[in-house]
């Protein structure tokens, strides 16, 4: 019998999960040791902490170019740029999270055990401080979230997707104000969730098989779901190809799930209804990137050789994707929904960016990602604040006359809306531009084309709510736009900052993407 | 116990053995998956589901991995399974589903989608994997099966495998924000202090009496009367109106006439 050795593990390279897992932990143990008094500062302080502290890690080996811990993580130029963007989205996302000027408590519940519409409940709502285990959920979130775009096999990938959905889960669950819708939308993200886990896992095993017989990177029997491993058989496996096409779609259906593209979407409007705006927001902004990270790694590393045979099964979703985007947006008539629309649109448009698979492809996407990223937080930061009596007002018809109530916040909306519609001199025009140029220098001009028109479907939802918001009378009914707190504000400030100057002066941007854009083989 | 009884299915062809059982279980597998998923009752929904789990934990022994096949039926059938009852119990196992259909034809399109994709599915692998004898088994089991498991879970997997652990504080988080409620100090009542309660002025520490049902009326919201004539409420369900009774209902129905 042989010994069983430790893997060398370059815990440098893994610092910064190893940072936001500690973190997570210590945030649970203040939970049950901190006075309750103390527990929001204490919790958003070491949240807050603890990113940045990641995020330093991230900086400090920008150059680490490895795969370590029995090759099972690859930190190379996609991985710490990915990594980066979600770190930072997370710390805007959590600075969302721990805004309690607003309202009363902050936009989370106290205790969600409680049955809703109770008298407990109808005190609980407008007294009692939200419950501050959302920090560690989302900074486990947030792990899971490192942990998927490094993920260097399967089965890796697999684990990193559920730590990083079960504590979404959790989170929309959370919210204090409609609480009913909540708890549905958490209950439908969870059931889909697992399904979507289940086929995941079911195309792991069929592409296992596939490998079969293929010498694998740690040399004992053959086979293995690591991506150098998939890399060679999809070069040269004697198995029958039928195992690995059925793979792909199977994993390509757990990724896109995650990633919102049709028609695996449908849990997407009621998800991001029901959550708590906040959560809504790191959902768009970091589980998107987190999702589009593996779903990059998973198409260009493992099942690069293989592009010709799913680029157009998997272009075709991209196609469907924005079109059911863009039209359903039309109709819809509560901006939280639009935006989730949105969401699914714009996840068409990063999908025909991952589509084109070679170094531009790669860059421009992930460009998109931090730039969608960084608008959408923004977006979501104003929802928060336009509200009445009940909490959030989030029909359309109540944002009617809000320009003439608030101009300076109906202004920092429409130019959000205008950076999601694609105009220039924001980032959603850049973003669209390098994945669409992207797309046609890998020969996918039928993808550009249906990009550009649905683009301007999209384009009709935006602009209605900005004629909405600036040539209608404020009447009866019209919300107050609030005057966000210290934490909003900063979120506010960096999400619109950040979409005029990628918009303005992307080069330094671009230049960081075409640095990293290049995996380990 | 040595390799060669630990490895029932050495590669190369299925024995004889291993088939009959195989057509055995098989069918049961799938009776149990159908009866899970076709039962009405929760409780009978998880006993067909321990069948189909009972089955495939024979096959993976039958498959060469004994440690897997335990696992599956100590830990999950066993244990997990048999919580899951508990919880049906303490839940109540009369709280069966609504089976209204909100979004019409729903059940239908369903079972037709799902058979399409089993046999898509099935009918995909079948002629993939036509033909093909199993190898590597032998090698996988060389230094005997647990240790194989071992080998992979404490090299190569050793990150997933740690990284789990934050699967499980999510979920033990997640328990008691979704379902514990805090009482703070004086919500909680000790008994010396409900005794007092009972027994403090204005509270009638008596069993109250029973609503006047059948002395003047035969209305359940018919109020009880007090010893003393007077007529008192909070003897009916809440959920009833106290009713304003008329006279002649109100009146002695003369049963002596």
């Amino acid at each position: 019998m042989t010994e069983i050795g430790l893997p060398p593990i370059n815990y440098g390279a893994i610092t910064p999960m190893l940072i936001l897992f500690g973190a997570s932990c210590v945030g649970v143990f203040v939970e049950a040791f901190v006075p309750k008094a103390q527990r929001h500062l204490v919790q958003l302080v070491l949240s807050l902490g603890a990113i940045t502290a990641a995020l330093v890690t991230v900086v400090w080996q920008a150059d680490t170019r490895t795969v370590t811990a029995g090759g099972a993580i690859a930190i190379d130029g996609p991985t710490l740029f990915l990594q980066g963007a979600i770190l930072v989205l997370g710390v805007v996302s959590i600075l969302l999270i721990g805004e309690r000027s607003l309202e009363r408590g902050g936009p989370f519940v106290a205790q969600a055990a409680i049955v809703v519409g109770s008298d407990a409940d109808r005190n609980q709502t407008v007294r009692q401080p939200g419950a501050t285990d959302i920090y560690p959920l989302s900074l486990f979130a947030l792990t899971g979230m490192l942990l998927f775009v490094a993920a260097n096999d399967l089965l890796t990938m697999f684990i990193g997707l559920e730590v990083l959905s079960l504590p979404l889960y959790l989170m929309c669950a959370l919210a204090r104000r409609r609480r009913l819708l909540s708890q549905e939308a958490a209950l439908k993200y969870f059931m889909l969730g697992a399904y979507a886990s289940a086929f995941f896992l079911f195309g792991l095993a069929l592409v296992y098989g596939f490998t079969a017989g293929t010498p694998s990177g740690s040399g004992d029997n053959g086979g293995g779901v690591d991506f150098a491993t998939i890399a060679a058989a999809v070069r040269n496996s004697e198995v029958s190809p039928a195992l690995l096409y059925a793979g792909i779609a199977l994993i390509a259906v757990g990724l896109l799930f995650k990633a919102a593209a049709a028609p695996f979407h449908v849990w997407t409007p009621d998800v991001y209804q029901g959550a708590p705006t906040p959560v809504t927001g790191f959902m768009a902004a970091c589980t998107k990137v987190a999702a589009f990270g593996a779903l990059l790694r998973v198409l260009h590393v493992a099942f690069g050789g293989a592009s010709w045979a799913y680029t157009p099964v998997l272009g075709a979703v991209a196609a469907l994707t924005m079109l059911v985007g863009a039209v359903l947006a039309v109709t819809q008539t509560d901006i939280k929904r639009l935006l989730a629309y949105s969401s699914v649109a714009n996840a068409g448009y990063l999908l025909v960016g991952a589509l084109a698979v070679n170094k531009q492809g790669l860059a421009s996407t992930m460009f998109y990602l931090v730039a969608y990223g960084f608008t959408v937080l923004a977006g979501f930061a104003v929802v928060t604040l336009v509200r009445d009596a009940d909490g959030e007002a989030t029909h359309l018809s109540r944002w009617a006359g809000l320009g003439r109530r608030s101009p300076l916040f109906a202004g920092v909306f429409t130019f959000i809306l205008l950076a999601f519609a694609g105009i220039p001199v924001t980032s959603g025009f850049t973003s669209k531009f390098a994945v669409f140029g992207a797309a046609s220098g890998a020969g996918h001009t039928w993808l550009v084309v249906v990009g550009v028109l649905s683009s301007m479907i999209l384009a009709f939802p935006y602009l209605r709510v900005v004629v909405m918001m600036w040539l209608s009378e404020p009447g009866e009914s019209t919300p107050s736009v609030l005057v966000p707190g210290g934490l909003t504000a900063a979120a506010l400030t960096i999400g619109v900052a950040a979409t005029l100057v990628l918009g303005v002066a992307p080069e330094s941007l671009l230049d960081l993407t075409n640095r990293a854009a290049e995996f380990v083989p | 116990m040595t390799t060669a009884q630990t490895v029932l299915a050495a590669g190369g062809a299925v024995s004889t053995g291993e088939a009959v059982t195989f057509w055995i279980l098989a069918p049961l597998a799938l009776l149990g998956a159908i009866g899970m998923v076709w039962a009405r009752n929760a409780v009978h929904s998880a006993l067909w589901l321990v069948l189909t789990m009972l089955c495939l934990g024979v096959f993976y022994v039958l498959q060469a991995g004994p440690f897997i096949g335990m696992v599956q039926i100590i830990v999950y059938t066993g244990a997990i399974m048999m919580l899951f009852l508990f919880v049906l119990m303490l839940v109540g196992r009369d709280s069966s589903d609504s089976l209204i259909e909100t979004l019409r034809g729903q059940r239908v399109a369903a079972v037709a989608l799902g058979l399409g994709f089993a046999a898509l599915i099935g009918t995909g692998l079948f002629r993939a994997l036509e033909g093909t004898s199993a190898v590597g088994l032998d090698a996988a089991n060389a230094n005997g099966n647990v240790q194989g498991i071992a080998k992979l879970l404490f090299t190569k997997y050793v990150f997933a495998f740690e990284v789990t652990s934050a699967l499980l504080i999510t979920a033990a988080v997640g328990a008691m924000v979704l379902a514990h409620v805090e009482r703070r100090k004086g919500e909680r009542l000790s008994q010396v202090e409900q005794m007092k309660a009972r027994f403090a002025p204005g509270n009638y520490p008596g069993p109250k009496p029973g609503p006047g049902v059948f002395a003047t009326s035969s209305s359940v919201a018919t109020p009880g009367r007090l010893p003393d004539g007077t007529l008192t409420d909070g003897v009916h369900s809440q959920i009833l109106p106290t009713r304003e009774l008329t006279s002649s209902e109100a009146a002695p129905k003369g049963t002596e006439k």
